[in-house]
């Protein structure tokens, strides 16, 4: 018990005064952690604070925000070539949160063209990204910041109770993401659970996967993209299966907008009581947000910091406003390839007021709208991706996951077009008018591939089997 | 007329701090740290107290010690009590009445005067009770009590008839208030003193033991306790004294317990594992209870990959 608060006291340690973390003790914290639930059955007292951080007094919280600043560009003027040029002139000592907004953003394009000057210590595990939404950028990771993460993530989880031993995670994503696979079996190592990488496989195939039992244990915990966990209820629901038929707790999605009516839906067909919605990017791990049951997105405040930038002024935005999500991962927690002021193209609606959800005590924003090039101004206001979708997914008749693309006409009106063959464009349109979105709704009955192939999604990274493959 | 004295003192003191903290355990739980359980690196640490605290009680000068002492006192109090007594003006004013009548009994009757004694030994055993406590909730396992007598066995005898460290200790704190021990005296004929660590020991062995094996490890704790803890050491004392014709000042109790309680746990370790905390059933107090934690899912994984 001793030992367990002196490692706890390092670890703090570190983090207030911005040295490296040791891993091993972070890891060690784990598995204290495990210990302790298997010794009382639960975490002890106050381990809200430990699971969310000190820092959940606003004051506290800027202080360390304004240090974890000023250490952050210290360190990026020193050892990255971009970032020299950009902070060159600036007061590197005496910058705050306030005045931060003097540094131009980072954008994704400056990854693209110049990977190397944004390199900081030496790497180890590149990671591309899958270039759905644009051209695609390599980050590199370190081996201090693959082992950090996971054993932080892990940490987590356990003091939250959302992973631990008897567990059994099916992991859905993509092969090529290798940092976000190679880190969640890293993390259900330590967190002493089980886990199988079953990948982007045909949906029928990762369904079975879910009904398997080894060693007793069925999986309990899922994680994908909502794309293609809507094609798993898609395919669960054409053979049957329902809620009693698997053992998950809990579903874990991200990468992209997760509509609340296949969130139902997860929970309806595969009986998970928790279906997360979570908010992640390589290029700023390990700052991560998650979603609370009033759809607010909480990020993180300890490892990183978030600012709105309104649409139009680049400023922050004011209390209710649309802006584009701006993050800058803290050092120590980034070291190989940080970026500040990252700006991630995702839009959200600042919240008018404090957050009243069980989250409460971790900062807000609306849950993601859509990317900003791909805000909707049409003639009655704006529309933005998120609207559309909440507005289609689970219509009768559409299937998971929903395949559109919506842009303003010449006439100022929001034209939607639907893959489907089952829907009219009629019941479309009364979807979208119920939301309050005037549209001209095309349908297009076309085959699911050809679907893919005019609107694809993260689901159509597909990974082939010998057992379905007809390669 | 001494030897029951000091039998019926002794058992009274040993089985007092048992039976106290067997109460204390089924009726409150102490707050404990988010994580963290009692482990074997705990031990060492504890030893390290044991051997560090006398000589720094040693260094202190003699007016000093029980200033310390008593602040030690309360300091233990406060934190041992703080789930039965959460508000904290009556729980400080209820330790200062404590303290404060240990150092009024000994000013007034004296330091072998039955008040003080009573008045001295009733915080001992409050602290030893609480204490006890800290440590049995904080995951403490008989595995780890029992070798923890066996280190305390070596260590009690040896600086009993090797390096006088605790006759010196003894010694430090005569015609001071605050002695760290329980016991009874009348004038200066009749006495019988049981050291806090003895104390400790016993409370952690039956606590422990009442733990991990219900009430078959309770039992065997109460008799060993009785047996080893106290009839042992009196009659051991009694036996020297009339063998020797010189009656010695102290016997190191933990040479005839610490040996016992190990071979206890081997005995009762026979019938199974341990039993957890999870495992015990509590309808008491629970102290200071935290808020009720957010039950949203930290998603991770698919978040984490990349964007195109």
């Amino acid at each position: 018990m001793l030992e367990t608060g002196v490692r706890q006291v390092r670890v703090a340690m570190a983090m207030v005064f911005g040295r490296r973390l040791n891993v091993r003790a972070v890891e060690r914290l784990v598995a204290d952690a495990l210990l302790t639930l298997e010794e009382f059955g639960s975490l002890g007292d106050d381990v809200d604070e430990l699971a969310d951080g000190p820092f959940a007094d606003p004051d506290e919280r800027r202080d360390l925000q304004n240090r974890a600043l000023q250490r952050t560009v210290r360190r990026l003027a020193k050892h990255s070539p971009f970032y020299r040029e950009r902070l060159a002139g600036i007061d590197l000592d005496g910058l705050t949160a306030e005045t931060l907004t003097r540094i131009p953003v980072t954008r994704k394009v400056d990854l693209i063209e110049r990977p190397a000057d944004f390199l900081c210590s030496t790497p180890y595990l590149a990671t591309q990204t899958t270039g759905t939404t644009g051209r695609p950028v390599q980050i590199w990771l370190s081996r201090y910041e693959m082992e950090l993460w996971p054993a932080l993530i892990a940490l987590s989880l356990v003091l939250r109770g959302d992973l631990g031993p008897g567990d059994r995670m099916q992991i859905n994503l993509s092969s090529r993401a290798t940092a976000a696979v190679q880190e969640d079996v890293e993390v259900c190592r330590l967190a002493n659970a089980s886990c199988h990488v079953v990948g982007q496989i045909p949906p029928e195939e990762s369904v079975e996967h879910l009904l398997t039992e080894v060693g007793g244990t069925r999986p309990t915990i899922l994680t994908g993209n909502p794309s293609y966990l809507g094609q798993m209820v898609t395919a669960a629901r054409r053979r049957g299966y329902g809620p009693d038929d698997f053992g998950l707790r809990a579903i874990y999605a991200g990468g992209e907008m997760l509509s609340r009516s296949l969130a139902d839906a997860l929970r309806e067909t595969f009986g998970a009581k928790a279906v997360g919605d979570a908010f992640g990017m390589t290029e700023l791990l390990p700052v991560g947000g998650r979603t609370c049951s009033k759809r607010h997105l909480h990020i993180d405040p300890n490892m990183g910091y978030t600012e709105v930038l309104d649409l139009t002024s680049g400023e922050p935005a004011g209390p209710g406003r649309l802006g584009e999500l701006t993050v800058t991962p803290y050092f120590p927690y980034r070291e190989c390839m940080p970026v500040l002021r990252y700006n991630t193209g995702d839009v959200v609606r600042t919240l008018d007021g404090e957050p009243d959800c069980e989250l409460a005590a971790v900062p807000a924003v609306s849950h993601i709208l859509g990317k900003s090039g791909t805000l909707h101004r049409t003639v009655e206001g704006l529309v933005t991706p998120r609207d559309i979708l909440e507005a289609l997914d689970g219509t009768p008749g559409l299937p998971w996951p929903l395949r559109h693309r919506a842009e303003v006409g010449d006439d100022g009106r929001l034209h939607v077009e639907v893959a489907s063959k089952e829907v009219t464009e009629a019941e479309a349109a009364e979807r979208l008018r119920d939301r309050g979105i005037d549209a001209r709704v095309t349908v297009l009955p076309v085959d699911d591939e050809v679907a893919a192939r005019l609107f694809p999604l993260r689901c159509d990274l597909l990974e082939h089997t010998f057992t379905r493959s007809h390669a | 007329m001494t030897v029951f004295f000091q039998l019926a003192v002794t058992i009274a003191l040993a089985l007092g701090v048992c039976v106290g903290a067997i109460a204390y355990f089924r009726a409150v739980r102490t707050p404990r740290p988010p994580v963290g359980v009692f482990n074997g690196s705990d031990i060492f640490m504890m030893m390290g107290f044991v051997l560090a605290l006398p000589y720094i009680y040693l260094t202190l000068p003699g007016a000093v010690l029980p200033v310390v002492l008593a602040l030690v006192f309360a300091g233990g109090l406060s934190v041992g009590y703080q789930p039965l007594i959460g508000n904290g003006r009556l729980r400080w004013a209820l330790i200062a009445l404590l303290i404060a009548s240990v150092l009024a009994c000994h000013l007034a009757f004296g330091e072998t005067a039955p008040p003080y004694w009573i008045a001295n030994s009733a915080v001992v055993l409050l602290i030893v009770v609480s204490a006890t406590n800290l440590n049995v909730q904080g995951g403490m396992r008989l595995k780890n009590v029992a070798w923890f007598l066996l280190a305390l066995t070596a260590y009690d005898a040896f600086f009993a008839w090797v390096v006088p460290l605790t006759q010196e200790l003894s010694d430090a704190v005569q015609g001071y208030p605050y002695a760290p021990a329980a016991g009874l005296r009348i004038g200066e004929d009749l006495g019988a003193v049981v050291g806090m660590g003895d104390l400790l020991a016993y409370a952690l062995f039956t606590t422990t033991a009442y733990k991990a094996y219900g009430t078959r490890g309770l039992r065997t704790g109460i008799a060993l306790v009785t047996l080893f803890g106290a009839v042992a050491p009196v009659a051991t004392l009694h036996i020297v004294a009339a063998v020797t014709d010189h009656a010695p000042t102290l016997i190191p109790a933990q040479v005839f317990f610490g040996p016992a309680a190990f071979l206890g746990y081997r005995f009762l370790r026979r019938g199974g594992p341990e039993r957890r905390m999870a495992d015990v059933v509590f309808r008491g107090t629970r102290g200071a209870p935290g808020p009720a934690r957010p039950q949203a899912p930290a998603g991770r994984g698919a978040a984490a990959e990349p964007v195109g």
